[in-house]
């Protein structure tokens, strides 16, 4: 087992520097004004290849979550969650739920983007209940 | 639109010993590699057909083996040859055999994933490379196959109401089939009882919920249906109807998945090949689901219209989907219970059910069984009969 890498496409790098600055900021067409996820060369809705990096006003909504009881990643000691995160801008993100858990179903809690420090000194967005 | 239909027909299929090689492996010895399972499948797929190796002339290998070399093996120089996933493999056949590109087709397929420990999570998961959303969200620890199947799960049962113990019908109902199938590797039935107390992988999926991973190799030989007169020893089962759609918008961000649970993509596809082959659910009499994970299943029932929207919960428990129940779902065991050949081994039980063959898990009356596969998103559907 090992640290789970990031996908550092071309278009991968500047939102990783972003989130590196506790700002994460993702692609938004000029185009049509969609935001898309992940990082891509061209807006797959209108096809243009003109956008801008715009910072995400950190509000989502959870869609769904599940809990790992089994190791894969060195650094993910089970259990632990991973929820499915809509975001206000349109994207579905990824991400961990930190802080307190939702009592029942944790669909369509409200959520905030919050920042943590890796034990590789990286920065990684979670989420947290708004 | 009749399109590909009775076009090609399989005539041979074959395997290698699942359970010999499964109990070799588990012990620590390596049998074969993947081109010694898929040698010995071909072997075992002419002889079932009873055609020699120079009456091929066209040549598909699986995902997990090189073409040419595969071809070197075998001895084959065709007319014309592909490498494909079980069901494209199939479908690509059919068209070969309808465009005169090849009149007898072999489908190859080997792999030695449990003695060569392929992983399918965790930094090196398998197919990162052709489906990005394997790999993508590793950073937040989310990772391996079955814990997006889980995350798309979850919500299907909070928008349906389908519950863990309707879902353990699944496995319930694979291990009855595969208690009755001699090949098939895990003969131990289970209630759903001991599905629920059987301890989560990625909740809210199960031990239970999860393929098997195991060496083996498979091969089916498809030939154009006018031959099936002259070639072939057993009848021929035909191809009645195929189709395909594809999500691909959105995929790596789960779209297609958390959204719309991939239904558009089996409706389209639904569409295509109940058209095709002038028949419908009704007349299905046993169908084979591609389940790397038991949550495949209520998707498909639901997305091929083989219970009404929102009802696969209560038709899994109530009707029932195993060999005993209403509509028989993977009646060897599938990837659950009978030997996991990524999608492979399902193309073999369609077409032995279709000829009557399958002793003690024989489905009565069998025409019609349709085979459908959504792996992540691309849904294929096959439907073999008389």
């Amino acid at each position: 087992m090992t640290h789970p890498r990031a996908v550092l496409t071309l278009y991968d790098q500047p939102m990783w520097q972003s989130i590196e600055a506790r700002k994460w900021e993702l692609q938004r067409c000029d185009g049509c004004s969609k935001y898309r996820y992940p990082p891509a060369p061209n807006c797959p809705h209108c096809l243009s290849l003109a956008y801008t990096w715009k910072p995400l006003s950190g509000r989502g909504k959870i869609l769904s979550w599940v809990v790992f009881h089994r190791q894969y990643l060195d650094d993910y000691p089970p259990p632990y969650n991973v929820v499915a995160v809509q975001l206000a801008e349109g994207p579905i993100v990824i991400s961990n739920l930190v802080g307190e858990e939702p009592k029942g179903s944790w669909i369509g809690r409200e959520v905030e983007i919050c920042y943590e420090e890796r034990a590789a000194g990286t920065i990684l967005p979670k989420v947290e209940l708004a | 639109m009749s399109g590909l239909s009775k076009i090609a027909a399989v005539i041979g299929v074959g395997q290698s010993d699942y359970v010999g090689d499964y109990a070799r492996v588990r012990a620590g010895e390596k049998p074969h590699d993947s081109y010694g399972y898929a040698a010995i499948a071909f072997n075992d797929a002419l002889a079932d057909a009873g055609i020699a190796r120079d009456d091929i002339d066209g040549l598909i290998v699986g995902p997990t083996v090189a073409y040419e070399r595969v071809g070197e093996i075998l001895g084959i120089n065709p007319t014309w040859g592909a490498q494909a996933d079980a069901m494209l493999a199939v479908i690509e056949a059919t068209i070969a055999i309808h465009a005169g590109l090849a009149h007898t087709v072999a489908l190859v397929y080997g792999n030695d994933q449990r003695s060569a420990a392929i992983q399918y999570g965790g930094p090196e998961a398998m197919g990162g490379n052709m489906f990005l959303s394997y790999i993508y969200h590793a950073p937040w620890g989310f990772t391996s196959q079955g814990a997006l199947y889980a995350m798309m799960f979850r919500r299907f049962m909070e928008v349906t109401g389908c519950t863990e113990a309707q879902l353990g019908e699944v496995a319930v109902a694979q291990r009855l089939a595969s208690s009755l199938t001699p090949h098939a590797l895990m003969k131990k039935r289970i209630t759903v009882e001991e599905y629920l107390a059987s301890r989560y992988i990625c909740e809210p999926l199960h031990l239970f919920d999860y393929c098997l991973i195991n060496d083996g190799g498979v091969a089916l030989i498809v030939t154009e249906a006018s031959r099936t007169k002259k070639l072939g020893r057993k009848p021929p089962v035909l191809i009645h109807g195929v189709g395909r759609y594809d999500m691909n918008r959105g995929a790596t961000s789960l779209e297609p998945r958390l959204l719309d649970f991939y239904r558009p993509a089996e409706e389209r596809c639904a569409e295509q090949v109940f058209n095709m082959a002038g028949v419908g659910p009704k007349d299905i009499d046993a169908v084979q689901i591609y389940d790397s994970f038991s949550c495949h299943i209520p998707l498909a029932l639901e997305g091929y219209g083989y219970c009404r929207s929102g009802d696969v919960g209560r038709f899994m428990a109530e009707d029932g989907i195993s060999l005993r129940g209403k509509l028989p779902v993977n009646t060897a065991g599938g990837h659950l219970s009978e030997t996991y050949m990524q999608g492979w081994a399902h193309q073999v039980e369609a077409v032995r059910q279709v000829r009557g063959e399958c002793g003690e898990r024989q489905v009565e009356d069998c025409r019609f069984v349709h085979y459908n596969s959504d792996v992540a998103g691309k849904a294929v559907s096959i439907i073999y009969g008389k």
